[in-house]
């Protein structure tokens, strides 16, 4: 469509660039990339759990993949994937022509870059081995890659933050002429709840970080048991950012299945203001609920009841949302392309990952459970059966916008098969160990789970297999794959109404809406279109 | 057609609340019940299994029927009806599941209250955690044992704490877990119901020694004739020298970390510890001139003066000298460079 048109030529994406859609796909790339990476960590840790007694890996090096396995998959994938969609999206689905802090939105993707590196450089140095969590004091000891990471994730946190105050800026003050909020696509919708959030939690995090950064640099004492410092502080700092943490990684995942569905079944969103508000309600609850990750530490045990209640109470906005998705494409007319199995397995696969949530928020239960497999099984239900798949969702049905091109539909579906299959033999067997006594972390284990754990490991080794196909697909159809008009999915958000790829000004004349963006079954005539574009075709 | 409606829902709810029923009578996904506070979770898990299967069973069932039934016939390319919600349904989705929450909820905080009180005249254990052991002390008697023996039926009071970084003490069969925090003491209430041996895991990352920590103790539960007559028994030492020294080297955990043939011990965070006097042997580097005997009493008081190769500094913990008194550490040293 704009092959024509110079300014968009493949080697804009190589460097500083100050257009969302340049720094979208930046973002897409550059975290797919760091996927991979944390991929093959997850690789070698489950080869190594092959064997209960197995010696391929030194519990040291163990414990530096199991970390780094995490911190990677959390912050160097899902983050910025949901980042990038964010950047590339936003801006188009409410009629913008940019963010509204271009050089901000740069800054942000170009703190990805050192941060991520720096991380994978402290395998150099002894790469960080106190778990994703950092628990002090074991974070306070350790080799120096410890240090590097805390300093990656400040960059990282500083890059979320950035990034944050852009979409909601963006949001609140750029939306199209007739753009109320309650015509905001649920995609947005998502992003600017997500947002909210970050810009609340993040903070919290990174200031714990610089503590524990200075222990190690500086000497200070913050967390020193034998000075008075208390570790309780840091569970406290620590999880007041990483639970709503959660809640930033599924939310857009959320939202942009919530695109998915009208189209792929040809019917409005039902429910869509309880979905934009049930978004909402998630952030703000998830703001409350941090303590519940402990429940067998050593704090006041008059608390735990209070956060298990607001734990549990988050179950009812998501259900909200499971059930409205539901009565979308009840009586729909379903089209069963790649994005909409993505959406569908989503639904499926996180709905494991929610319902286990509630076995985990009860207070009794998780004093057996926690800090086992079965958290281990239940998170990667949620920020993978979930997240991920919600991102694979989005990649698939925004790719034509994003290239101009199709995909090869029948590589997407292998993808979809291996990966869903690839997900429940993976995660179902660990919440088994987890129930019957396997701690998370161990390099070892009893081998009274050896079968479980070799099941775990054969749906591992799918996964990684299963991304073949997609990375195959997304490269090669970019080169040779067929022109893919402009609306391919005939959908009716506004990103859809311009041509694909769109232009370097998004809008030539700025859009006016007058419809919500999921009236299908309505009347055909649209009202929602933007004004022609000038450039391109 | 709205009673056909009616019927179908009617009865595919009956249906699933008859699955989330079997379910929790007919599913057991625990390991051994070996406390009261298993028995009450127990049965709190059983009765969220079942919700949850209902909830399951009914949003994977709406989905697969939905993909199946509500296809786009090919060739069709229209709109399907506009539906854009309905209030009532809504707001059943909102209360139902509310609902079931606070009920969950509800049970928890009584399975929670009732797996908490406290009975008369409990057993105290004090429960010291290290990089990578469990130690258990009996207050009142001398023993310090790396296993942990209870009697049978008896409320066991642990006071849980670390000496290092956090760890985590954790009896899958007992349903529950403490946190070990230095400078802090944690209390914990268990009543052992059933005898067997069962697990001592370590349910936090501690370290390179993690996952050996959780492989390494076990806690015994026996009648209390059996468990007042391991007390005596461990109180004292036995007279011959190597069984002594054996048994120290149990009680003070140097199994979880070294390997060493004689105590059956399999630890492999620092060096094994067979045949350390012979002089052609794998630790001949460490000699260095210095006398066997002197260079293993160093070892245990000072564990970074020599550094076996391959082993890194600071995993041992360096205050044994104040935790051995000097007779028993005569008889470890005695025992350790009698191994052939």
């Amino acid at each position: 469509m704009t092959t024509a048109t110079p300014a968009l030529s493949p080697r804009r994406y190589f460097g500083w660039s100050t257009d969302h859609k340049v720094i979208g796909v930046q973002y897409l790339v550059t975290s797919f990339f760091f996927f991979l990476v944390g991929g093959a960590m997850a690789g070698m840790i489950r080869t190594q759990l092959l064997a209960p007694d197995s010696t391929l890996v030194s519990a040291e090096a163990f414990n530096r993949l199991s970390t780094n396995h995490g911190s990677v998959m959390l912050f160097l994938w899902i983050l910025p994937v949901l980042a990038g969609l964010g950047n590339y999206l936003v801006p188009l689905q409410i009629g913008a022509r940019d963010m509204a802090f271009p050089r901000l939105n740069a800054l942000s993707f170009w703190l990805l870059v050192p941060a991520g590196l720096l991380m994978l450089a402290s395998f150099f140095v002894g790469a960080a081995e106190a778990g994703w969590t950092a628990y002090v004091p074991l974070s306070i000891s350790g080799p120096d890659g410890q240090t590097l990471w805390a300093l990656s994730v400040i960059l990282l946190g500083t890059s979320s933050m950035m990034g944050s105050i852009n979409f909601v800026t963006t949001i609140f003050t750029m939306r199209a002429e007739g753009l109320t909020f309650w015509r905001l696509p649920l995609f947005s919708w998502s992003m600017l709840a997500t947002s909210i959030l970050v810009l609340t939690a993040t903070p919290v995090l990174t200031a714990g970080l610089a503590l524990i950064a200075m222990d190690r640099l500086v000497g200070t004492l913050f967390f020193s048991v034998p000075a008075g410092g208390d570790p309780i502080l840091w569970q406290n700092l620590f999880w007041f950012y990483s639970h709503p943490a959660v809640y930033i990684m599924v939310l857009p995942a959320m939202g942009a299945i919530s695109e998915i569905f009208p189209v792929f079944a040809r019917k409005p969103v039902f429910g869509y203001r309880m979905i934009a508000v049930s978004s909402l309600a998630i952030s703000l609850l998830g703001l409350t609920v941090w303590a519940h990750h402990m429940f067998t530490s050593g704090m006041d045990p008059r608390l735990r009841v209070p956060y298990m209640i607001s734990t549990m109470i988050i179950a009812v906005p998501t259900g909200v949302k499971i059930f409205s998705w539901l009565a979308t494409i009840w009586g729909g007319k379903i089209r069963l392309d790649t994005p909409m199995l993505f959406a569908l397995g989503f639904i499926s696969m996180f709905l494991i990952g929610g319902i286990t949530g509630v076995f985990l928020a009860a207070i009794p239960v998780d004093l057996h459970v926690h800090d086992t497999y079965f958290v281990v099984a239940h998170l990667h239900f949620v920020l993978f059966g979930g997240s991920v798949s919600g991102a694979y969702a989005a990649l698939y049905y925004w790719y034509p916008k994003i290239t101009g091109r199709r995909f090869d539909e029948r590589l997407g579906k292998v993808h979809f098969a291996a990966n869903f299959i690839g997900t429940n033999l993976a995660y179902l067997p660990m919440f088994l160990a987890g129930l019957l006594g396997m701690p998370r972390r161990v390099v070892n284990y009893d081998p009274r789970f050896t079968e479980l754990n070799q099941l775990a490991s054969l749906g591992a080794f799918l996964l990684a297999v299963s991304v073949l196909p997609l990375l195959y697909n997304m490269i090669v159809s970019w080169v040779n794959g067929p022109k893919a008009g402009d609306n391919p999915w005939r959908a009716r958000t506004l990103e859809w109404q311009g041509s694909s790829p769109p232009p370097v000004h998004n809008f030539d004349q700025p859009p006016v809406v007058t419809e919500g963006p999921y009236d299908y079954g309505e009347a055909e005539a649209r009202s929602m279109m933007p004004s022609p574009a000038a450039a391109g075709d | 057609m709205k009673e056909r409606t009616l019927l179908v829902v009617v009865l595919v709810t009956a249906l699933l609340v008859v699955a989330g029923i079997w379910v929790a009578q007919n599913v057991n996904l625990m390991p051994a019940e070996a406390s009261t506070r298993a028995a009450l979770v127990d049965q709190l898990f059983r009765a969220m299994l079942g919700l949850a299967a209902v909830i399951f069973l009914l949003v994977e069932g709406l989905l697969l029927f939905s993909v199946l039934r509500f296809r786009q016939p090919r060739g069709d390319d229209g709109d399907a009806l506009p539906v854009h919600g309905n209030r009532a349904l809504e707001i059943v989705w909102t209360l139902i599941p509310a609902l079931i929450v606070i009920v969950i909820g509800f049970y928890s905080f009584r399975v929670l209250a009732a797996s908490e009180i406290r009975e008369e005249n409990p057993l105290v254990v004090n429960v010291r955690s290290r990089q990578f052991a469990w130690t258990f002390e009996y207050p009142g008697t001398s023993v310090i044992s790396s296993d942990l023996h209870l009697p049978v039926g008896r409320q066991v009071r642990f006071l849980i704490t670390s000496d290092d970084v956090i760890h985590s003490f954790w009896v899958p069969e007992f349903r529950v877990k403490r946190d070990a925090t230095p400078g802090q003491m944690a209390e914990l209430l268990v009543t052992p119901t059933r005898e067997g041996t069962y697990p001592v895991r370590c349910a936090e990352l501690c370290g390179v020694g993690h996952a050996a920590m959780g492989l390494s103790s076990r806690v015994i539960v026996e009648s209390d004739e059996a468990f007042q007559a391991w007390l005596t028994q461990a109180a004292a030492l036995p007279a011959d020298p190597i069984e002594a020294g054996r048994t120290l080297f149990k009680r003070y955990g140097c199994p979880a970390c070294h390997a060493l043939a004689d105590a059956g011990a399999a630890g492999v965070v620092g060096p094994a510890l067979d045949s350390l006097a012979d002089p052609n042997g794998p630790h001949a580097h460490a000699h260095g001139g210095m006398d066997i005997r002197a260079l293993v009493e160093q070892s245990v008081l000072d564990p970074s003066a020599a550094i076996a190769p391959g082993f890194a500094d600071g995993l041992m913990p360096k205050d044994f000298g104040t935790r051995i008194p000097a007779n028993e550490l005569a008889i470890l040293v005695d025992y350790l460079v009698a191994q052939k």
